[in-house]
Order: structure tokens, then sequence, then C-alpha cells
């Protein structure tokens, strides 16, 4: 018994084998045969995603300038006046060791003044009447993790002893927050509208194709091939369709991209600090969600026509 | 279990159907379209192992609603339908197909694949119900030499005539070995010529054990071939003869 179900389990993966072999070379056979056709599907895949990868393409940068944004957040964390080193080492670990602390780097008041004489740099005569005694506080200087912990990692330096006052921009960070979480949220609804849209465009084109074929399908449920049997030549032939459309489409876009980075590069020095997110670094995930995207709207451009058709 | 290879075992044992009765049973079988219009009206009909029966009457009688429903393609209002020992009525979607592989069909506008040859098309419909390659490689040839169409296997249906067209339909009906060959006009497009050769083709799938329906208008065929005639007409049998002609009227 054991040894007849594993027989059968062989047998069952040759003929899925075989089977799958049979869908490509029909699907490959029918794309070169239904070769307008198929050009009018490639060509409604390249507009979709076109319309998809630019989108896609401002949301990774609003996305890529909104985490850049919220990893230089700082949050400074002052501290009271003649501490002893042990005191502030201990404070230094116990810092560091809350959760959403990226780092932690101590200045002491000195370093303070001379960074605020720096800072001040022709005007910093105006710190000499201080005649050496300095009115700054010891800080530790804390960059975050992450920003949405900024107001529990607050809470949790405010607890500790000898802590003055904890700063942070809490308005703003919550701003900058909130509008890249809307911003975030609403490109994945905009996407997902769009998607739908291109499937629905894909479904008819592949339409098209299917109804210059459903005698083939007729032939095909007329001898007994089961539904999945008629579908998947189909499905193989749109998702075909849509990976040649997404190497077209990132073709097209990825040139685009590369000649305008360079052009807001070069203009844009010392100019303001808009910086678009680098060639190589968007490329890759553009290909990859286009080619997704792709075979998505392919296959379930294929699956929504054939339905149709396959009712005989 | 046991009741599921009856049929099996019957043309193991009667390779030509005689003694085995009822493949095909139809019982007070009603089709009625939703506007009312009744297309069959209380069809009881029985065809046996190995029969070759001719299905006549004018058009809109009925004879091509039978077929669908024997395919399965629509389903009647009420009444059962039994092949090969079961009730077709009841299959779901899914077992369709697999009740299909047991009937072959022809039609009188051939469907064949023009873009695929001779040997291709008849192939096809093996691929299509997942046969070994290697069992494709043996049954193609035989089927093609039974039809008579050994020498045209590369042909395209472009270059071959209208006869030989349906003698490829027939062989793709056939490749699979069905227990059940329905033709439906098989010879419509066909000169008396071509018609008397595909006839001849049937007979001698019926002599090997096939039980054949076909439906026609071509009462000098039925006339000449003296096999059961059931002449339908406004959705009901009128007549069921055991050898019998077109009739009258036409």
């Amino acid at each position: 018994m054991v040894r007849l179900s594993g027989m059968k389990s062989e047998v069952g993966t040759a003929v899925k084998l075989r089977t799958g072999k049979f869908f490509i070379r029909e699907g490959l056979s029918s794309l070169k045969r239904n070769r307008t056709m198929s050009a009018a599907a490639i060509t409604s895949v390249v507009a979709a995603l076109l319309v998809i990868g630019i989108f896609l393409v401002i949301v990774l940068n609003i996305d890529f300038a909104a985490t850049k944004l919220e990893s230089q957040i700082e949050m400074m964390v002052y501290l009271n006046d003649g501490l002893s080193e042990n005191i502030i080492d201990t404070m230094n670990t116990e810092i560091k060791s809350i959760n959403g602390v990226k780092s932690a780097e101590f200045i002491s008041k000195a370093v303070a003044l001379k960074n605020l004489e720096k800072k001040w740099g022709d005007n910093s005569y105006l710190l000499e009447g201080l005649d050496g005694d300095n009115p700054l506080p010891d800080a530790f200087l804390i960059t975050l993790s992450d920003p949405n912990k900024a107001s529990s990692v607050a809470m949790s330096v405010s607890a500790i002893s000898n802590i003055e006052k904890v700063v942070y921009g809490k308005e703003e960070l919550a701003k900058l927050l909130s509008t890249t979480y809307v911003l975030r949220m609403s490109s994945v609804v905009i996407i997902l509208i769009l998607l739908f849209i291109s499937i629905f465009i894909i479904a008819n084109t592949i339409k098209l194709t299917l109804y210059a074929r459903r005698r083939e399908i007729g032939i095909m449920k007329y001898v007994g091939a089961t539904d999945w049997f008629v579908r998947m030549p189909f499905i193989i032939e749109g998702i075909m369709v849509g990976i040649i459309g997404a190497i077209a489409a990132t073709a097209i876009l990825g040139g685009a991209y590369f000649y305008c980075s360079n052009l807001v590069k070069n203009q844009m020095i010392g100019f303001m600090s808009i910086s678009l997110m680098p060639f190589n670094q968007i490329i890759t995930s553009m290909m990859v969600l286009l080619i997704t995207v792709g075979i998505i709207i392919g296959a379930a451009g294929s699956l929504i026509s054939v339905r149709k058709f396959i009712k005989v | 279990m046991f009741r599921s290879n009856l049929p099996g075992i019957c043309i193991a044992i009667f390779p030509k159907g005689k003694g085995c009765d009822r493949l095909i049973q139809l019982k007070n079988v009603f089709m009625e379209f939703q506007d009312g219009h009744k297309v069959l009206n209380n069809i009881n009909l029985t065809i046996n192992n190995g029969e070759f029966v001719f299905l006549v009457g004018s058009s809109g009688a009925g004879k091509s609603t039978i077929i669908k429903l024997l395919l399965k393609e629509i389903e009647p209002s009420s009444g059962s339908i039994i092949v090969n020992d079961k009730d077709i009525t009841k299959y779901r979607r899914k077992e369709i197909p697999f009740h299909r592989r047991n009937i072959g069909v022809v039609f009188q506008d051939f469907k064949l694949l023009l873009e695929k040859n001779v040997y291709e098309n008849v192939a096809f419909a093996m691929e299509v119900i997942e046969a070994p390659p290697k069992e494709i490689r043996r049954q193609v040839p035989i089927v093609l030499s039974m039809v008579g169409l050994s020498r045209k296997a590369g042909l395209y249906p472009h270059q071959l005539s209208g006869g030989e067209q349906q003698r490829v339909s027939l062989a793709r009906a056939m490749v699979n070995s069905p227990s059940i060959l329905i033709a439906d006009e098989p010879t419509g497009n066909l000169d008396p010529e071509m018609s008397w050769d595909i006839m001849k083709t049937l007979s001698e799938i019926n002599q090997r054990g096939t039980t054949i329906l076909m439906a026609t208008h071509a009462s000098d065929i039925v006339n000449g071939m003296k096999k059961r005639v059931v002449a339908v007409e406004n959705g009901a049998i009128i007549r069921d003869e055991k050898r019998g002609g077109y009739g009258g009227e036409a």
C-alpha cells in the first residue's frame, strides 16, 4: 500500500512536469501566433506599468526623504549641575539600555560652550562676558532608532534621577510622522486602485485574444479538458505578457529616471538640499516591483477574461 | 465501488455490446426554457451498448438539445439521464470533463484547429487530458490509419477536402477510445460521395464496439444504412424503429 502511494506520487509529478511543458509551449506558440493581439496586450501592460511606475518613483522618493528626515531626529537630555563622573557614566549606560535609543553621546558643559562659540562665530565675543562662568548644563545627545518611540524614550529618560529636562521637537516630530503616515497609506491605496484599473484594461485586451480563440477552448472542453487545464495556457500567456511589459516599462522608466536624477544633481548643487533617491538604489526595487505587478496583472487579467469563455 | 466498475466489466466481457444493455438512458426528460418555451416533452430513450442510432427530425425538433444534454452542456428541467449506469444530471461541474472523456463528438463544421496539422489536431485531444507522450505517439497513428489519413498527417486543415477534414475530426473524437460517439450532422457540409465515405468509417467504428448516436437530416443516408431510427418532432419521440427509414415528409 505504501509502495503504491509512493509510485502514484511519482507518476503525479511526471504528469505535472509534462503538463507544465505543454502549457509553456502552448502559451509561447499562441503568443507568437497571435502577434498583433499579443503586441496590443503588451502595450497596454507597458502603459499601465508606466503609470504605476511613475507613481512608484514618486512614492519611493517621498519615503526616501521621510526616512532620511526621521533618522535625523535627535533628543537633548539636560542634566542637573555638579554630577560626578561616576554618576554620569551610570546614566550613560542607563540611557543606552532604553528601548528605542540608537546612540547616546555625552556633551559636557565645556564642550557645549565651545560648540556655542563655534556656532556664534564672530559674535562669540559676547560669551566673554560670562567670565568663565559656564551657564550651560551637561547633556546627552540621543539619536533614536525609531522616531515613533520618541515619547516613550522621553518618558523613560525623564524617570532617571538627576535629569533636568528632556527636549525634542515633539510637535514637529508628530507632524512629520503623521504626514509620512498619510503619504504612505494613500500611496498604497492609489497603487491598489491603479492595479485594479490595469487588471481590467489587461483583461479586456486578453478578452479579444480569447474571443479569437474561443473555438480552441470549445474543443478543449469537448474532449474533456478540465477547467484548470483550459485556463493554464492563457494564464501563462498572461504572465509572459506581464513580464515582457514589465521589462519594457522598467527600461523606459529607468532610463528616464537616470536622465532626470543626473539633471537634478547637476543643477541643484549648493541650491537646495533636494536629493533624489540614487539610481542604482531605486532601479532594483523598481524592477522587482514592476515585474511582480506585471505578473499579477497578466495572470489576473487572463483569469478574469477566460472565465466567460470557459462555460461550455 | 463495484457499481462504478460495472460498465467497464460489461465492455470487457461483451466487446460488441451484445447482451449488455443500457449504455444511455433518458428517463422522463423535460426541457423548458425560462421563457416557458418547451423544447423536450417527456423524452424516454434507451440506447444499448454497441448500437448505431440515427436521430432524425426537422430543425428545432429537439435533436441538438438531446445531444447537449448528453454532453452535459445544459441541464434538463426534470428527469434523469443515465450514462454508464450513472445519472449525469447529478454530476458536479468538476466531474463533467471526465464524463466527456467517455464521449467522442464530431460536428457539422469539423471544429479543427487551423494552425495545427492533422497529427497535432488529433494529438491535442490526448494532450489536454494529460495522456503520456508515449501513449500519444502510439495511439495517434493508429486512429489516423483507421480513418485513412496516415499519409496526410503533416497537412493542415486548409490543405484537405471537407471529407478529409471530417475524418480528422473523427480521428480526434476516437483517439481517447470513448465508448460513445456522438455525430451532429457530420455530413451536413459534405457532398454525397464524401458523405458515404464518412458513413463507411462510422460503420467501421461501430463494428469495433463503439456506440454511435448520429443526428442528421440526410434522408438518403438514413434510408441506405438500415439502422435504428429515432424520430423527434416538437420535443417528443414520434417513432423508434429497429431498422428504420427517414420517414415520409422529408
